[in-house]
């Protein structure tokens, strides 16, 4: 007897749900996502209509993960479309700047408002400044990366880059498509919106390379980063002191790991998506923990951030005190790498993990000819040991800061780091192994693959994307059975969805 | 066109021997014009010509045509 429709529950499905959010590899998220690709197909001769459709199944997917809260989303869609066309037409540079200030303080003071509000009281608590109760704010999923994706528009026209678009609907479409829309990357309208106009069809290649990125997302997110931060990270990291200093130094090791994999895992599978639908997406990563140091770090982690960063808030502070020479790019660093710490989130963790890393650039700053002088007399400048010692200190470095950002408080930091340096105990180690086989193997395999040249993932991917159609159907299926094996019975949020 | 006297500062400053700047040239792809020593340029060049930038001046410049181009539009002789 076949099964009627429970329609009710279909309902549920598509409710807006706080806990539950369309996923990339859920399995909601797979079917909406082959309906997606059934309409886009279907429409695949008619422009307006692909769209309007892909507008309305972004706005859906917004919709499940923050409710009535879309409507900021429209409304930042409409704000910037409408502000960027005034400060283009105005016609004095006053005018124009002030319009621009209007448009920063209106976005940055949403941004504000639904993220740090609590905050600031907590601080204001803190220091007997009063105390105000917490306000009842939610938090927007995806906020900061829709704010910082809709001000780059309003920026580039301010700094004549580009030319405002004249259609709302391609603009909506820009700030609404869903692949980027909650967790990044933060594309630059000087990107993605020509391509909108241009309309490319989707090719052969593009078709390979979203089955590679996805196959890869997959495994990152699922196989490697969800099962060593439930199987062994969240235990250290929440109750450090009931372990070693050797396991607290896997643990951190492991976190490392898991941050990138979960969100470069995450960024795969929305490039891989939003290939699939024709448009190609800002790249986020290039194997960051290859850095040699912390600036290269930089130029390979989070790079749709980074960038933002670097051109807008960096460049104009560095440009406006450079009477002060060094010290003034010194506080440049600053001010940016502590606004990278508080983009994280309304947390002091975040924003020691900010500040650290500026205190590590700033320090690479003033001790750049030193250090030089010191290589050039030892005989090892740009020689391979100069470069291993050079990734050995940055990896770590950058570890320290992996301690700051996973942990859920600073005591909880400073007790990891106490651990490792006064309880090391390496005699735990092999039980460790014993005990943890299979976390070991991941994160042994995850830094390996990390570490490969990138002419390896090349050749995997033209491989992929040389593949007939069926086998590429059948590579996505055993990669989603390894993911299935692996999943536990529930799904863990992205990492970065809480910013 | 770059003219000789901006080549030389620039290559002065990065302490390049010699690299074919054009007006389409942007820094990064210049060795050693990273966001640390941008500024070092930018200072270079206002001693060198005796000129003040605005900042959304120098932001505004995509490449090395667009720097060219606001020093003779500063500096006319």
């Amino acid at each position: 007897m076949p099964q009627a429709i429970d329609f009710q529950k279909l309902l549920t499905l598509l409710t807006y749900d706080k806990h539950d959010p369309l996923l990339f590899g859920s399995s909601l998220f797979l079917f909406f996502f082959m309906f997606v690709l059934i309409v886009q197909r279907l429409f695949s001769n008619q422009k307006a209509l692909r769209i309007y459709s892909l507008l309305f199944f972004s706005l859906f997917f917004y919709y499940k993960a923050a409710g009535i809260y879309l409507l900021l989303l429209v409304f930042s869609s409409g704000f910037n479309f409408y502000f960027g066309k005034l400060i283009y037409t105005r016609k004095t540079a006053f005018q124009k700047k002030i319009i621009f200030i209007i448009a920063l303080l209106v976005n940055l003071g949403l941004l504000g408002y639904f993220k740090y509000t609590n905050f600031f009281l907590q601080i204001l608590s803190d220091l007997k400044l009063g105390t105000i109760e917490p306000l009842q704010i939610f938090l927007p999923i995806g906020i900061s990366f829709f704010t910082f994706k809709a001000l780059s528009y309003v920026i580039e026209i301010y700094l004549e880059m580009i030319e405002p678009v004249k259609s709302f609907r391609d603009f909506s479409l820009f700030i609404f498509f869903f692949p980027n829309v909650l967790m990044g990357p933060i594309d630059r309208a000087s990107a993605f919106l020509p391509q909108i106009e241009e309309d490319n069809p989707i090719t052969k290649e593009d078709v390979g390379r979203a089955i590679f990125l996805i196959s890869c997302g997959l495994i990152k997110k699922y196989a490697i980063a969800d099962y060593i931060s439930l199987n062994f990270n969240e235990r250290v990291l929440d109750y450090p002191l009931r372990f070693t200093g050797v396991e607290n130094l896997i643990a951190v090791y492991g976190a490392a790991l898991q941050g990138y994999c979960d969100f470069s895992g995450y960024t795969d599978m929305a490039l891989g998506v939003g290939l699939l639908l024709g448009y190609k997406l800002m790249d986020n990563f290039n194997r960051p923990f290859k850095a040699i140091s912390v600036a290269d770090y930089w130029r390979r982690w989070h790079l749709s951030l980074s960038t933002w960063l670097l051109g807008y808030v960096f460049k104009p502070l560095q440009i406006s005190l450079r009477s002060l020479r060094k010290i003034g790019t010194a506080i440049a660093i600053f001010v940016t790498f502590f606004a990278v710490g508080l983009w994280h989130g309304p947390n002091w963790t975040f924003i020691f993990f900010g500040v650290l890393h500026s205190f590590y650039l700033i320090f690479g700053m003033f001790t750049q000819s030193i250090r030089k002088t010191i290589t050039d007399k030892l005989k090892i400048t740009g020689t391979k040991f100069h470069h291993f010692i050079k990734w050995f200190f940055t990896f770590h470095l950058l570890v320290l800061t992996a301690i700051l950002f996973h942990s859920p408080s600073l005591q909880y930091a400073i007790n990891m780091v106490q651990q490792i340096f006064t309880y090391f105990h390496p005699e735990v180690f092999p039980q460790f192994v014993q005990a943890y086989t299979t976390v070991f193997i991941l994160i042994v395999f995850g830094y390996l693959v990390h570490f490969l040249p990138a002419s390896v993932e090349e050749k995997a991917q033209n491989l992929v994307i040389k593949m007939p159609i069926v086998f590429q159907a059948l590579l996505l299926m055993v990669v989603i059975w390894i993911v299935v094996q692996f999943k536990s019975a529930a799904m863990m949020p992205f990492i970065y969805f809480k910013f | 066109m770059i003219s000789d006297r901006l080549k030389e500062v620039i290559l002065k400053e990065l302490e390049l021997k010699e690299y074919d700047l054009k007006d389409e040239t942007v820094a990064s792809e210049v060795p050693g014009w990273d966001s640390l020593n941008h500024i070092n340029i930018i200072l270079a060049i206002e001693k060198a010509y005796g000129i003040k930038f605005k900042g959304l001046e120098i932001l505004k410049a995509k490449n090395i045509g667009d720097l060219q181009k606001l020093i003779d539009s500063k500096n006319p002789l």
